[in-house]
């Protein structure tokens, strides 16, 4: 059940902050992505290798968020709170994805639909969701085996 | 692989938790019923695939975000 997001992680991460090449990051950046770390034991489908990100906020994206791995092969996402795509929006967690958030019905979780771009189309996955638990920095991606809502739902045409 | 010949109601047991059991042997199709502990997530491939596809195009959009955003910030 989609609940409300409103609750931050915890010091969120500036966009600009964080240098694109891992190389770059200074001690202190290194420090804070560790400890903003969110932890996907699981991995996400096609970067199974990805096992921690963060969540990187920046006004000029914002609603977008960035989703990054920490580890393994460099994978960046961008998000949206798929409730601010779609009114109403509800995906069901199941009784394994709860456990393996670490939560339970009550829990405040953030949620995102993953962006993506093919031809100039931007399009939101409404279908496989990530969910967070901000409260145990565990994240996950959701794929419930109901086709309720697409993979592709498009938020731009090409101009 | 392993390859297993199983009749109506017969399982197999993958470990001490994991039990893929066949219910009911059609024409176009198996239907197959599958215990798993909660920690292991059990998927239509084909579903899994289409995830796993969706997301490695999704890496890192190469078109300037601001417009969208700009836009996803009105009410």
């Amino acid at each position: 059940m989609a609940r409300s997001s409103a609750l931050p992680v915890e010091t969120p991460l500036s966009a600009e902050a964080v240098p694109a090449k891992a190389e770059a990051l200074s001690p202190d950046v290194q420090e804070g992505l560790a400890r903003n770390a969110i932890s996907f034991p699981d991995g996400i489908p096609g970067f199974e290798a990805c096992r921690r990100f963060v969540l990187l906020t920046s006004d000029a994206l914002a609603p977008l968020q960035r989703i990054e791995s920490i580890e393994g092969p460099p994978a960046a996402f961008l998000g949206i709170d798929p409730r601010l795509l779609l009114e109403g929006y509800r995906c069901k967690l199941t009784e394994t994805d709860l456990r393996a958030l670490g939560a339970d019905g009550d829990s405040p979780l953030l949620w995102f639909a993953i962006i993506s771009e093919a031809d100039g189309v931007l399009s939101a996955n409404l279908r496989a969701p990530i969910v967070i638990n901000p409260q145990r920095m565990i994240g996950r991606q959701v794929l419930p085996d109901d086709g309720l809502y697409p993979i592709r739902h498009v938020l731009t045409t090409k101009a | 692989m392993l390859v297993f010949t199983r009749r109506r109601h017969e399982a197999i047991r993958i470990g001490d938790r994991i039990e893929v059991r066949v219910l009911r042997v059609g024409r176009d199709g198996v239907r197959i019923g599958i215990t798993a502990p909660p920690d292991v997530a059990v998927h239509r491939e084909e579903i899994y695939e289409e995830i796993r596809q969706a997301n490695r195009a999704a890496v890192a959009p190469q078109v300037d975000l601001s417009a969208l955003a700009e836009r996803l910030r009105q009410p």
